[in-house]
């Protein structure tokens, strides 16, 4: 399902590329050739004396679906803004598909769509009138996206009445049809599934795989939500006060440092943990609810040496598992490190 | 106008024409003073013949034109500049409209010609009102010729088309619907007759837009309006494009730098 890696080009890294060709993106002649949807460099928007975003450096590769994670009030929005155009940046570089911003505005956010915060619609207006509206600004091509639109998103029955009479859901699936408008090569979404019921949410997570993986388009979906991020991306980058602490896959950030720590599972524990102490490629051994916590000094590799020498001391191995954290966890670790020393947090 | 203009020019049309509340205070405003007007004097002709006057021909005219032009007119071209200048702001589908890439600068210009668009229809109707009721109730009176109804026309699309479009530009400025109204009516009811009546500040006064207006009209209705301001025809060209020149600069300019 995932794609394979690829070298991150400037955190060294790896990230995900599209599994395969991506149709649109190839097939786009507003293409600079960039292998990065978004690339920003000490990125900073300051608010009188306060950085909402302060020296970002981000790279998303085309062809995935990148999640940008962060609290509220982390500055996700603001960034968003930027890239957009919404607002100025006060210091630093950013390119969207290869374009500068904001000198290749236009260019870039020609194959652009977006939804920033709750999408805004003309309430006097129909769905289809408030698409209308905006094809008109895009351009002559542009109309003729309208109906498609409306139905992936399952609107189209709908399409004629007034959005005044439409529940939020409804108009976060309208946003969604008024950002395909352009065709976009890269989707960018802010907190795009609030105001969804779980079956809405579970279409929408289903339409973003679609795009990403049948059409090669680029997604980038912010949000607060953890659980949406980790289902959904393929990478993503977590954000807190301004500042990326971290970027990466998905499966590496929720990894993170601790991708050496084991749980074991044997017959005598009491005397398990006195062999694991005395061993060189163990860092620390203690007991816990699962069985035993064995944070290894080396690699994981080290994994089979604590076997091997567990099953030759006579004890009956039952369980020997690395330990799996949820982005969620290491979210919470990240932050909770940053309230302490934000260094430390980024280390 | 080249194809994306004009749907561009299309949008802005039809999200004013769908905005029932506002075109209805503005057919109000417009022609229920009109349609008053006229069926009064009708009304009072009709019973005290001997002490009112018909109510059409050219006085009539004159009066409608008045009202039209100077008085109830403006206000209802206040009505559709606004909404215009503010409609996608306080929408809030600006921000959605900026990231199709399209300059803001072309944002904001597309407003203007679907306001007049909205602004001149209505005008139309309610100059076609003072005509009709001037033949229909000229009685013995004189009525005006088709070079003064032409005249008319032009004098009625002119004065509420540029009040019209100083509005959109002075509320993309503000991007606050109830400011721009309240301080657009203030100064076209308040502000304007009165600086036109303080005689020592001179000349100053020429540049009051509502007596560089009239001083386009094919009648005189100065009088009890205080069009008591003496320009050249220049001059009054001058300040209307001074006016116009300045207020959709402003409006572009706040377009093109607000954060959206």
């Amino acid at each position: 399902m995932r794609a394979p890696s690829v070298d991150h080009p400037s955190k060294g890294q790896s990230l995900p590329s599209p599994a395969h060709a991506p149709a649109a993106a190839q097939s786009t002649s507003e293409s600079t050739g960039s292998r990065l949807a978004i690339e920003t460099s000490g990125l900073v928007k300051r608010f009188g004396q306060r950085a909402a975003i302060d020296g970002v450096d981000l790279s998303v590769p085309r062809g995935v679906a990148f999640g940008f994670l962060g609290p509220n009030g982390a500055g996700k929005t603001t960034m968003i803004r930027m890239l957009l155009g919404l607002t100025h940046a006060s210091a630093g570089s950013m390119k969207l598909l290869g374009y500068p911003v904001p000198a290749g505005r236009a260019m870039a956010l020609r194959r652009v769509g977006a939804i920033v915060e709750e999408p805004r619609f003309h309430m006097h207006l129909s769905g289809r009138e408030n698409l209308r509206t905006v094809a008109a600004v895009r351009g002559p091509e542009t109309r003729e996206r309208i109906a498609p639109a409306l139905a992936r998103v399952g609107l189209s029955e709908r399409a004629d009445e007034k959005v005044k009479g439409y529940s939020l859901g409804m108009r976060q699936r309208l946003g969604v049809a008024r950002s395909l408008l352009a065709d976009p090569l890269l989707l960018i979404l802010d907190e795009p599934t609030n105001g969804l019921d779980p079956g809405g949410i579970q279409e929408f997570r289903e339409m973003i795989r679609a795009m990403v993986e049948q059409e090669g388009r680029t997604i980038f979906l912010s949000s607060h939500l953890l659980d949406e991020v980790e289902k959904v991306c393929d990478a993503a980058a977590i954000v807190d006060r301004g500042k990326v602490v971290t970027q990466g896959p998905i499966a590496e950030l929720a990894q993170g440092g601790t991708q050496n720590e084991l749980i074991v599972g044997v017959d005598d524990p009491d005397r398990a943990l006195s062999l694991l102490d005395d061993m060189a490629q163990v860092r620390e051994a203690r007991r816990s609810e699962e069985g035993l916590r064995v944070v290894l000094a080396d690699g994981p590799e080290a994994a089979a040496t604590v076997n091997a020498r567990l099953v030759s001391a006579g004890l009956a191995v039952a369980r020997l598992e690395p330990v799996r954290h949820s982005l969620e966890e290491r979210f919470l670790e990240i932050t909770a490190r940053l309230d302490a020393t934000p260094e430390e947090a980024r280390a | 106008m080249n194809a994306v203009a004009l749907r561009m020019f299309d949008a802005d049309l039809l999200k004013l024409r769908k905005k029932r509340g506002t075109l209805v205070w503005v057919l109000v405003l417009a022609l229920l003073p009109l349609v008053v007007l006229f069926t009064v004097r009708a009304v009072q002709h009709s019973s005290t013949p001997h002490r009112y006057g018909p109510a059409g021909g050219t006085p009539g005219f004159i009066d409608g034109l008045r009202l039209l032009c100077t008085f109830f007119g403006p206000l209802a071209a206040i009505l559709v500049g606004v909404e215009a200048g503010t409609g996608d702001v306080s929408a809030g589908v600006f921000r959605d409209l900026v990231v199709t890439g399209r300059s803001r600068s072309a944002l904001f210009f597309s407003r203007v010609p679907a306001a007049l668009a909205v602004c001149w229809s209505v005008m139309i109707v309610g100059y076609a009102i003072v005509v009709a009721c001037t033949f229909a109730f000229a009685s013995h009176l004189p009525t005006p010729d088709t070079a003064l109804i032409l005249n008319g026309l032009g004098f009625t699309l002119l004065a509420t088309g540029v009040v019209c479009v100083v509005a959109v530009g002075f509320a993309s400025l503000t991007t606050s619907k109830p400011a721009a109204i309240t301080a657009l009516i203030a100064w076209q009811l308040v502000a304007s007759p009165l600086i036109a009546n303080i005689s020592s500040l001179g000349s100053a006064r020429d540049g009051v837009l509502s007596q560089a207006l009239v001083h386009f009209s094919p009648v005189h209705i100065g009088g009890d309006r205080g069009a008591n301001v003496t320009m050249s025809q220049t001059t009054a060209l001058i300040v209307m494009a001074a006016w116009l020149a300045v207020f959709l600069a402003l409006g572009a300019w706040r377009t093109r730098r607000m954060d959206a």
